[in-house]
């Protein structure tokens, strides 16, 4: 008969074994806690981490400091997959810059590049870095968001009017080998760090 | 079971009275259906409208899930390809598009007419709370579902809405990135998950808990309002955008009219947060705890003064961001970043503007409506039916505006003519629906002009002791065979299988006592009362003793 007691709405007391009943059950429950993976099933992790990655050009070869012109630049996609689709990702595509001389593009080591996400950080159009004298900088179709290829801040457009870490584009840190090489190293992707693609990044 | 099956039915009629005593195990008859057979107002019935709709939309989506790929580079491409190549494909995305906007318009007014009405309080707290939640994830549902044909315009959605997720503090981005994946590829299964599975799923559950107990079914309704999404889709059928290419420009484009309320905000380019979260986040909120703050004591919008001009300043300002959201300033001289922000200080100065103003409204429409109250109090009564007397003027104006929409729906038919007629027929099946909903309501009002309201269906079946099925059929056959109560308390059965015997048993049942009487007493008790009165007292006596 005790399932035809009402319902204890009115605010009365728990009993004790209740009570112990309750404190037992989220005990159970709180030991194994630290034991779950907790929510690693829903992001989606970044592939190839761990170690460095060749800058692979569009037409299939390694970017070559001795070779690749000052003042140029080419989209490279990164991590690059076997998956035709997932390479053709707006989220996976880079924009590998050598800097004009001006700005130091004429060294032969690693502060000559940049690698900027050409993710627009405004509505993820895809920017592109245009040499032309009087420009010189990443101009995004959409919405006119401009970037500067040293910091890859934006300083103009919609973009720009954005608070950190929404106004500069992820990064990704180069290192040159003795051949001349150049290699994408493992990044770590947190807005204090290398970015997030369509976030942004602290400039630190 | 035995007494409804009459042998003068056929055997068709049979089985489907077989099926229909067979529910009675079921759900179902927990709730109290009734079909109407004389008109009574859609307002009554808006929930009831939005859930055929969103069946509709599960019939179509369920179709149209046969043919799309949520694949990054393929998305687009299949969708165009249900519109243009596959037979009937153009029809059922149609009426997939405009029953998702049914959807989401008839559930907003299916939550203003229960907000004015007051409704939504006294006990009915948990169906509005279920409800405005709903509603959100209709909202949702029906964002996802256009972000997933990936076209300029779902790019701009996502990333707006990837952006938005982003810019919560502490846990925005982990939040994309659990929601969203990562990158276009991710954006696009994931929103396909969540616009076919997951909210949907979520959607159902919600409504098990939001369905009251009474519900209406108007089939004019139903097909008045199926046939008008139907015609909406002949007439303007939706187009398919261009699909989304990172490297070129993309034109100015707007989102779904439930979301340009949020746009205009958003365009006024203050803070991302505040704008576009945490503004529709506190109307959310507000929308939640109102029937908490109604303190009200009657339920007429007449007598919640304060109530109702709360809503009425959120219908004024829903409006005036809609269309703002809208606006684009058609100056092509302008940049586009010109040409699309919203001045802030003028915006908020107009949604600060619009609380007074409609508390102003509010405060003369209730004078005026109190005002026309007492004037018929003193009046007597005024003949019931007056009829529609227009001025020459506004009758000229009607005509003028019909044959405007006339002109319209020729052009329409001519342009049809040009796609192949593939929303002509839309239109046709549409009208064809309007012209039954209309006959159909026609036959009903003819045929129940002597009869009453509303039929209650519940009541021509056997009830079995519970006592909040139908009484329209009490009172008829009452003085034709009282049964002893001692029969009403032995099995159901043997009462059900004597002709008219149901009936009777509704007369005793209408104590609740009596309805739980079989299960209490002992056969010992039973035997020992005789006359009708004692049977219930005792046992009476004995639920109180034992509980």
């Amino acid at each position: 008969m005790s399932q035809h007691r009402p319902p204890n709405i009115g605010g009365g007391k728990i009993s004790r074994r209740d009570f112990l009943k309750l404190l037992a059950a989220a005990g159970t429950v709180m030991t194994f806690t630290p034991f779950v993976d907790w929510g690693k099933f829903l992001p989606n992790p970044q592939e190839a981490a761990g170690q460095r990655a060749k800058v692979e050009l569009p037409d299939g070869s390694q970017a070559n400091v001795k070779t690749f012109k000052v003042n140029h630049a080419e989209a490279v996609i990164y991590p690059k997959s076997n998956d035709q689709v997932l390479n053709a990702e707006s989220f996976r595509t880079w924009q590998f810059i050598r800097l004009p001389a001006e700005l130091g593009g004429d060294k032969s080591d690693a502060s000559a590049f940049r690698m900027y996400s050409m993710v627009c950080l405004h509505l993820w159009c895809l920017w592109k870095y245009w040499p032309e004298d009087g420009r010189k900088r990443g101009e995004c179709p959409c919405h006119g968001s401009m970037y500067d290829p040293m910091t890859g801040m934006a300083f103009a457009g919609p973009a720009s009017l954005q608070a950190p870490p929404s106004n500069v584009l992820p990064r990704l840190d180069l290192e040159i080998d003795d051949k001349g090489d150049i290699w994408i190293k493992p990044p770590n992707w947190s807005p204090s760090a290398n970015g997030v693609v369509g976030y942004g990044r602290y400039l630190t | 079971m035995g007494a409804t099956l009459h042998n003068r039915d056929n055997s068709l009629v049979r089985l489907f009275k077989w099926i229909y005593a067979g529910l009675d195990r079921t759900i179902f008859m927990g709730l109290k259906f009734t079909f109407p057979s004389k008109f009574v107002s859609p307002l009554g019935f808006l929930g009831m409208l939005t859930f055929v709709v969103f069946i509709i939309l599960g019939i179509t989506g369920a179709l149209l899930m046969l043919w799309y790929e949520p694949i990054l580079t393929r998305a687009w491409d299949s969708v165009h390809k249900i519109n243009d190549t596959i037979p009937y494909g153009f029809h059922i995305r149609n009426i997939h598009y405009h029953a998702s906007n049914a959807m989401v318009m008839l559930a907003i007014l299916h939550m203003y007419y229960q907000f004015f009405s007051g409704r939504y309080k006294i006990r009915n707290e948990i169906l509005w709370v279920s409800g405005i939640i709903i509603g959100v994830l209709t909202i949702l549902e029906a964002f996802t579902g256009y972000d997933i044909i990936f076209s300029e315009r779902a790019e701009l959605a996502i990333s707006i809405a990837a952006s938005l997720t982003n810019s919560i503090p502490i846990v925005g981005p982990d939040m994309m990135h659990a929601f969203f994946g990562n990158g276009f590829h991710d954006f696009v299964l994931r929103f396909y998950a969540f616009h076919v599975f997951l909210l949907p799923i979520a959607l159902l559950g919600l409504m098990v808990i939001h369905f009251p107990r009474f519900l209406v079914f108007d089939v004019p309704m139903v097909m008045a309002v199926t046939g008008a999404i139907m015609l909406t889709g002949g007439v303007f059928p939706i187009d398919m955008g261009l699909k989304f290419d990172p490297n070129v420009p993309p034109g100015i484009t707007v989102p779904e009219w439930y979301l340009t309320g949020l746009y205009s905000f958003l365009r006024s380019g203050y803070d991302k947060f505040t704008t576009g979260v945490a503004w529709p986040g506190l109307f959310i909120l507000t929308l939640l705890i109102m029937p908490f703050i109604d303190r009200y004591k009657k339920f007429s919008w007449k007598d919640r003064p304060i109530i109702a001009a709360l809503g009425i300043t959120s219908i004024a300002q829903i409006m005036v961001t809609t269309y703002w959201g809208f606006y684009i300033d058609p100056d092509r001289t302008k940049s586009l970043l010109e040409r699309l922000v919203i001045d802030p200080i003028f915006l908020y100065t107009v949604m600060a503007l619009l609380v007074p103003l409609s508390f102003g409204f509010t405060y003369l429409m209730i004078k005026l409506a109190k005002n026309a109250e007492e004037r018929s109090k003193t009046q007597k009564k005024p003949a019931e039916k007056s009829p529609i007397q227009l001025p020459e003027k506004w009758l000229l104006i009607i005509f003028v505006c019909l044959i405007g929409f006339q002109v319209y729906l020729n052009i329409a038919t001519y342009y049809a003519l040009l796609s192949g007629m593939k929303n002509f027929s839309l239109f046709l099946v549409g009208i064809i629906m309007l012209v039954f909903a209309g006959m159909f309501h026609l036959y009903r009002q003819g045929k129940s002009l002597p009869k009453s309201n509303v039929e209650v269906v519940s009541s021509k079946r056997p009830s079995y002791g519970l006592s909040s099925f139908g009484n329209k059929m009490l009172g008829k056959d009452t003085s034709k065979k009282p049964l002893p109560v001692g029969a009403s308390t032995g099995t159901t059965s043997t009462v059900s299988s004597l002709p008219g015997g149901d009936l009777d048993e509704k007369t005793q049942e209408e104590k609740p006592v009596a309805a739980e009487s079989p299960e209490i007493k002992t056969p010992s008790k039973s035997s020992t009362s005789t006359t009708s009165s004692t049977p219930s007292k005792s046992s009476t006596s004995t639920t109180s003793s034992t509980s």
